[in-house]
C-alpha cells in the first residue's frame, strides 16, 4: 500500500505542478456543475410550481369523500352517511399519518346569491375558517376586506362575482339554497370579503362560508360534510399517501374514498408528465453538453501529456503506474473541482430558492393545464440532484482521462518523444 | 507573400495534429448544433402557441365593438353594415398577407335535454371558413364538424354530451336572450363530438351555423367578432396599426391584436421565453466554457511547438498571427460543421415535429387556449445567425489567448526538454 | 308540466265537456288546438298539497295559488310553519321567489330555470314554458278503444321537426266520457320514458270536473314522487294583472 501512497503523491504534485491546467480543468467541471444542477432547479422549480398552482389553491393534493360522493357530488353523501361522523375524531385520525400535513373539512351546496337587483348560481363552498389556510391559498387571495368568522353569516365572493352581482364590501347578499331536508335554506350574510384567484371558473361561480353556517343554512348536522382536503410534504408522492390513507381509514369502516390530486385533476397529471419529459430533455442537453466539455477538456489535456508519460515510462515506471496517476489525478481533481462548484452552486441554489426572482416585470399571471401561474421564477433543490450531477460529471471526468492514459501507455516511449 | 507562408504554417499545424484540432472544434460543433437544434425547437413551439392559440382564440387581428372584449354580451356586436365595412376594409388592408378570416357570434346560454340543462357558450360559426381556421376540427371523437348548408347542427365536447346524456344524431334545445330580449329556445342536433385537453371547452363550447344563430338570435348579418388569421404573427402589428387609422371613424369598432384579444396567451407566451431565455444562457455559458476550456488545454501542451516557429525565424508577433490564423481557421470550419450538424440532425429526427401526444392526445391548456402535443422545429434564419455569430465569436476570443501566449513565449525556455 | 299547467289541463278538459260540440268528428290536433285557445283569460284560485318524496327526505307542503291566463301565477307556501310565507311569482318568462325569512324577492336566473321548484320534480321551467303545445307538435290519435274497462283516446305528440323542445315524444290518455286525462308520459328521442304524470281523484270543484290530484314520477327514480292534491278551486275570480306583481309577492295576507 506504500506503492499506493506514492502515486497518490505524485498525482497530487503533477496537479500542483501543473496549476494553470489543473484551474483550467476544475473550472469546467466546476461550472459545468453548476450549470446542469441549476437547470435541474429550475425545472423542478417550474413542476412543483406547476403542481402546487394546480392543487395549493384550492384542492389540496389529497381528498377524501364519501364513496359515492364523486362525481356526482350529490349533497346528501356526507361522509358517514346521514349520520355524518366525529369531525375532531375523523380529522386527528387523518392527521396522525406521517405525510399529512395539514386536513380541512368542507362541505358544499349549489344555491343562489342575490343582491339588489341581480341574482346569480353559485356554488357554496363552507370552509374552516381556522384549518383551511393550513390546506390551501384560497383564504390568502382575499384582496378586498378580510377571511371569514365562523358563526357571524359571514360570506366572501370572487372578484368578477362581485362585478356580476354588482355588490360592494359590507353589502347584504342573500343567500338561497336547497336543504338536506328538501326545504329551501335562505339567510342574510355579510359580503366581508372578495377574493382574487385568476382562475375565472373561481372567482365567478364561488362563494365561502363558514363551514357551520353553511350546514345550518342546508339544515345539516355539523357532524356531516362533503370533503377533507390535505396537504402533504411531497406533492408528487400523492398517489402514495393516498393509498396509505386509504388503507388506513378502512379500519375506521367508514365507506370513504381517498383520492389525489393525480386521480382528481388527470389533466394536470398529464401536464406534469409532460412537463417533466420536456425538462428531461433539457437537462440531458445542459449535462450532456456539460459533460462534454469536461470530458474533451481531459482528453486533450491528458493527450498533450503524451510526451511527459514517455519520459515517466522511459524512466522505468510501469504503464499500470502511468493509468493509475492518471486515475488518481482525475480523483483528486474531481473532488476539488465538485468541492468548488458545490461552493458556488449551493449559495446560488439556495439564494435563488429563499427569493425567487419576480417576473412580474416581464409577464403577468396565467393560467396552464387549469391552474394560475405565478410570474415567478422558482427554484427548487433536491439532495438528488446534485449528487447524480456530481457523480455523473466526476466519472465523466475519469473516464476522459483514463481512455488517453491508456492509449499513451501502449506508445512506445521512442515513438512519443519523437512527436511520431 | 509572407501572409501567405504563415497562412500555410497555420493549416499545416491544423492537418498536423489532427486529434487535437477535432477535440478543440468538437466543442463549438456539438455546441452550435445543440443552440440550432433547442433554439429551432423553442421557435417551433413559440409558432405552436401562438397560431394554436390565434386559431382557437380570435385570430392575430380581432375586429369587434369596443364594449364587447370585457362585457362579451349579444348586446355589444357588430351589426350587419359594420362586418360587411369591416371585412372588405380588412381584406384589403391586409391583402396578401391574410390567410384567412372568419365570422363568430356568440351568445352565452344554457342547453337542455331531457336529462340536463348546462350553462355553455354557444359560437355561431361559418363551417367552411371555420374549419381551415380554428384547430377544434381536429379534435373530433364522433361524428363530423359542420358543414355549409347545415341549419340544425351542433359541434359538441365530450363532457357536455355526457352531462346532456346526447350522442350523434340526438336533439337538444339551446335557450338564450335573443336580441329582442326574449328568451328564446332553438332546437339542434348534435352533428360531431370534440374533446380538448381542456375539460371547461368540453363541457361549454358549442359550434353551430352562424345562419342559424343569426336567425335564431334575431340578428341578420351580425357577428361579435370578425377573426383574422394572417401568414405570420410578426404581421399582426403592422395591420393592426393600418386599420385602427383607416376604421379610426367608426366609433362602433375596436381593432384588437392577438396580444390584446388574448392576453393570457401573451402573458404565457412572454413567460415561456423568459424560461427559455434562462435555459439558453446557461447552455451557452457551459459551451462557451466547453470551448475555452478546450482551446487553453490545448495551448498548455504547444509551447515546444511555439517555440520551434520562432525558432524557425518568425517574430513574436508573427507566430502569435499564425495560431490566431490556425484558431480561426478551426472556428470557421466547425462553425460551418456545427449548422449543418444541428440542422441535419433537427430536419432529420424531427422534422415531422416532436411528438408529445403520448403525453397527451387531446392537447393542453396554456395560457388559456389549447395547445396541440406536437412541436415542428422551425428554423429561424435570424436565430441560427445569431447562435452562429455567437459561437463564432467564442471561438475568435478564445484563439486570442494562445495567439497571445505564443506570441510572448521565451524560445530558450519552451525548447527545454521538459515544459 | 307545471302546476300552471296542471290547471290548464283541468280547465282543458273542463270547457271541452261544456261545449258538448261532436268531439268524434274532430281531429286530435282540433281538439287541443280549441281548448288551448279558449283557456287564454281564464282566472283561478286553489289551495293545494304538495307532498314530495324523494331518496333523501320527504315532506309537505300547503299553498295557496292563483292564476291568469297562462302568463301570470303567484303560489305562497301556509305551512310547514318554517317555510309559511314563501311565494313564487311567474310573470311571463320571469320566475321570481319571495323569501319571509330574509324578506327578499329573488329572480331566478336563466342558469337554474331548469332546477327544481320548491324542491319538487317539478323544475322552474314547468312553470314558464307557455302552453305552446299546439305550436310545437303534431298530433295523432295512437289509439282509440277501452283500457281497463273505459273508453278512452290516446294521444301521441310528436314535436315538429324544428320545434325547440328537448322530448322525443309526449303520449297523452283521455277518457271519451268526460274528457278527463288519466296519464301523461314524456319520453326522450331514444323512446324511454322520462317522467309520468297521473292524474286521478276526479271531482266536481268550482264548478267544473277537475282531476284533483296529479302524481309526477321520474323513470329513473321510481322510488321517488311528488304528489299534488287541490283541495280547493275557484274559476273566474276577480284578479287582474296587478294582482301577479312584485308588490304583492312580498306582501303577507
Amino acid at each position: 500500500m506504500a506503492h499506493d501512497r506514492l502515486w497518490w503523491r505524485v498525482a497530487w504534485r503533477n496537479l500542483w505542478r501543473n496549476r494553470l491546467r489543473t484551474l483550467i480543468t476544475a473550472s469546467g467541471l466546476a461550472f459545468g456543475y453548476l450549470g446542469a444542477v441549476l437547470m435541474v432547479g429550475v425545472s423542478d422549480g417550474m413542476l412543483v410550481e406547476l403542481i402546487e398552482n394546480g392543487t395549493r389553491l384550492m384542492l389540496g393534493e389529497v381528498q377524501v369523500h364519501s364513496e359515492d360522493y364523486l362525481p356526482e357530488r350529490n349533497m346528501h353523501r356526507t361522509i358517514g352517511g346521514y349520520e355524518g361522523t366525529d369531525l375532531e375524531i375523523f380529522l386527528n385520525q387523518i392527521n396522525s399519518q406521517e405525510d399529512v400535513t395539514a386536513a380541512a373539512p368542507r362541505a358544499y351546496g349549489g344555491g343562489l346569491l342575490s343582491s339588489g337587483e341581480e341574482t346569480q348560481a353559485a356554488l357554496l363552498m363552507g370552509i374552516d375558517p381556522d384549518r383551511e389556510p393550513h390546506v390551501t391559498t384560497l383564504l390568502s387571495r382575499v384582496v378586498h376586506g378580510r377571511p371569514l368568522v365562523t358563526g357571524a353569516n359571514e360570506i366572501l365572493l370572487g372578484s368578477e362575482m362581485v362585478e356580476q352581482l354588482g355588490t360592494a364590501l359590507g353589502d347584504e347578499i342573500v343567500v338561497v339554497a336547497p336543504s338536506s331536508d328538501g326545504s329551501m335554506g335562505n339567510d342574510l350574510f355579510t359580503l366581508v370579503g372578495t377574493f382574487d384567484t385568476g382562475i375565472p371558473a373561481i372567482d365567478q361561480n364561488y362563494g365561502l362560508l363558514a363551514l357551520s353556517d353553511l350546514q345550518f343554512l342546508m339544515a345539516m348536522d355539523p357532524a356531516r360534510i362533503h370533503e377533507v382536503a390535505i396537504t402533504v410534504g411531497n406533492a408528487q408522492d400523492s398517489p402514495r399517501i393516498a393509498e396509505t390513507l386509504r388503507e388506513f381509514l378502512s379500519d375506521t369502516e367508514l365507506p370513504v374514498q381517498v383520492s389525489s390530486w393525480t386521480d382528481l385533476r388527470p389533466e394536470l397529471a398529464e401536464m406534469v408528465s409532460l412537463m417533466n419529459a420536456f425538462h428531461f430533455i433539457v437537462v440531458i442537453i445542459i449535462f450532456g453538453m456539460a459533460a462534454f466539455g469536461v470530458a474533451n477538456t481531459m482528453l486533450i489535456g491528458t493527450f498533450e501529456r503524451r510526451r511527459e508519460f514517455a519520459v515517466v515510462r522511459a524512466l522505468g515506471t510501469a504503464p499500470i503506474g502511468i493509468g493509475q496517476t492518471v486515475v488518481y489525478e482525475g480523483i483528486v481533481l474531481g473532488m476539488i473541482s465538485l468541492v468548488a462548484g458545490s461552493l458556488i452552486t449551493w449559495p446560488i441554489l439556495v439564494w435563488l430558492h429563499n427569493s425567487p426572482i419576480d417576473l412580474t416585470q416581464v409577464s403577468s399571471g396565467f393560467s396552464v393545464g387549469g391552474a394560475q401561474w405565478r410570474p415567478v421564477l422558482r427554484v427548487e433543490y433536491s439532495i438528488e440532484s446534485p449528487i447524480v450531477a456530481g457523480l455523473g460529471l466526476f466519472l465523466t471526468s475519469i473516464l476522459a482521462a483514463v481512455y488517453p492514459a491508456w492509449k499513451a501507455t501502449r506508445v512506445l516511449p521512442a515513438d512519443a518523444l519523437a512527436d511520431r | 507573400m509572407r501572409l501567405m507562408v504563415l497562412l500555410k504554417l497555420a493549416m499545416r499545424s491544423v492537418g498536423r495534429n489532427v486529434r487535437r484540432s477535432i477535440l478543440t472544434s468538437l466543442a463549438m460543433v456539438l455546441g452550435l448544433a445543440l443552440l440550432v437544434f433547442s433554439r429551432s425547437l423553442a421557435e417551433g413551439a413559440y409558432d405552436e402557441m401562438i397560431d394554436s392559440g390565434v386559431r382557437m382564440g380570435s385570430g392575430h387581428i380581432a375586429i369587434q365593438n369596443p364594449e364587447y372584449l370585457a362585457s362579451r354580451k349579444l348586446e355589444y356586436r357588430l351589426e350587419e353594415k359594420l362586418v360587411n365595412l369591416a371585412s372588405e376594409m380588412t381584406q384589403d388592408v391586409l391583402k396578401e398577407s391574410l390567410v384567412t378570416w372568419v365570422p363568430r357570434l356568440s351568445v352565452d346560454g344554457l342547453a337542455s335535454s331531457t336529462a340536463a340543462a348546462v350553462p355553455v357558450r354557444i359560437e355561431g360559426v361559418d363551417p367552411d371558413r371555420e374549419r381551415t381556421f380554428s384547430n377544434i376540427e381536429s379534435h373530433l371523437k364522433d361524428g363530423r364538424y359542420l358543414e355549409t348548408g347545415d341549419r340544425l347542427h351542433a359541434y359538441i365536447g365530450t363532457e357536455l354530451a355526457q352531462r346532456l346524456d346526447v350522442q350523434v344524431g340526438s336533439r337538444f334545445v339551446l335557450t338564450a336572450q335573443t336580441a329582442t330580449g326574449d328568451v328564446e329556445g332553438q332546437l339542434v342536433r348534435v352533428a360531431g363530438i370534440f374533446q380538448t385537453g381542456i375539460p371547461e371547452v368540453n363541457q361549454s363550447l358549442i359550434h353551430i351555423p352562424i345562419n342559424t344563430a343569426r336567425e335564431w338570435l334575431h340578428t341578420p348579418g351580425a357577428a361579435s367578432t370578425l377573426a383574422f388569421l394572417l401568414k405570420g404573427a410578426e404581421l399582426t402589428n403592422i395591420g393592426v396599426e393600418t386599420l385602427q387609422l383607416k376604421l379610426e371613424n367608426e366609433r362602433k369598432i375596436r381593432v384588437l391584436g392577438w396580444q390584446e384579444s388574448s392576453p393570457e396567451l401573451a402573458a404565457a407566451i412572454r413567460l415561456d421565453s423568459t424560461g427559455n431565455y434562462i435555459f439558453h444562457s446557461i447552455l451557452l455559458a457551459i459551451i462557451a466554457l466547453a470551448i475555452l476550456n478546450a482551446v487553453m488545454i490545448s495551448v498548455l501542451g504547444r509551447r515546444r511547438e511555439f517555440g520551434v516557429l520562432q525558432a524557425m525565424g518568425l517574430t513574436g508577433v508573427e507566430t502569435g498571427f499564425v495560431v490566431f490564423l490556425e484558431g480561426l481557421f478551426l472556428t470557421f470550419i466547425s462553425g460551418v460543421a456545427g449548422i449543418s450538424a444541428g440542422l441535419l440532425f433537427t430536419w432529420g429526427l424531427f422534422r415531422d415535429g416532436l411528438d408529445f401526444s403520448i403525453f397527451m392526445e387531446d392537447g393542453m391548456e396554456f395560457g388559456g387556449q389549447i395547445m396541440e402535443p406536437i412541436i415542428i422545429p422551425r428554423f429561424s434564419v435570424e436565430q441560427i445567425l445569431i447562435s452562429t455569430l455567437v459561437i463564432l465569436s467564442i471561438g475568435t476570443i478564445s484563439s486570442l489567448y494562445p495567439a497571445l501566449r505564443a506570441s510572448k513565449l521565451d524560445v530558450a525556455e519552451a525548447m527545454k526538454f521538459e515544459q | 308540466m307545471t302546476v300552471r299547467t296542471l290547471v290548464t289541463q283541468l280547465l282543458n278538459t273542463a270547457l271541452l265537456l261544456l261545449l258538448s260540440s261532436p268531439i268524434q268528428a274532430q281531429t286530435a290536433r282540433e281538439i287541443i288546438d280549441r281548448v288551448d285557445r279558449l283557456l287564454r283569460g281564464e282566472s283561478s284560485r286553489g289551495q293545494i298539497t304538495m307532498e314530495i318524496t324523494t331518496e333523501h327526505w320527504s315532506r309537505s307542503l300547503d299553498m295557496e295559488i292563483w292564476s291568469l291566463g297562462v302568463e301570470h301565477s303567484l303560489v305562497r307556501v301556509q305551512s310547514p310553519a318554517r317555510e309559511e310565507g314563501t311565494a313564487t311569482l311567474k310573470a311571463g318568462q320571469e320566475v321570481w321567489n319571495y323569501l319571509p325569512r330574509v324578506d327578499r324577492t329573488i329572480k331566478v336566473p336563466p342558469s337554474l330555470m331548469m332546477g327544481s321548484w320548491m324542491g319538487s320534480h317539478f323544475t322552474n321551467d314547468d312553470l314558464v314554458k307557455e302552453s305552446r303545445i299546439v305550436d310545437d307538435y303534431d298530433f295523432e290519435i295512437s289509439f282509440e278503444g277501452e283500457r281497463e274497462g273505459v273508453e278512452v283516446w290516446e294521444f301521441q305528440l310528436t314535436p315538429r321537426p324544428e320545434a325547440p323542445v328537448v322530448w322525443g315524444r309526449i303520449e297523452e290518455q283521455v277518457r271519451k266520457a268526460d274528457l278527463m286525462p288519466t296519464w301523461i308520459r314524456y319520453y326522450d328521442e331514444d323512446g324511454d320514458l322520462v317522467r309520468t304524470l297521473t292524474f286521478s281523484g276526479y271531482k266536481t270543484m268550482g264548478g267544473r270536473l277537475v282531476p284533483a290530484s296529479m302524481l309526477v314520477t321520474p323513470a329513473d327514480k321510481p322510488e321517488e314522487q311528488t304528489v299534488l292534491t287541490y283541495h280547493e278551486l275557484d274559476f273566474d275570480i276577480s284578479v287582474d294583472e296587478s294582482f301577479f306583481s312584485l308588490r304583492n309577492l312580498r306582501a303577507r295576507r
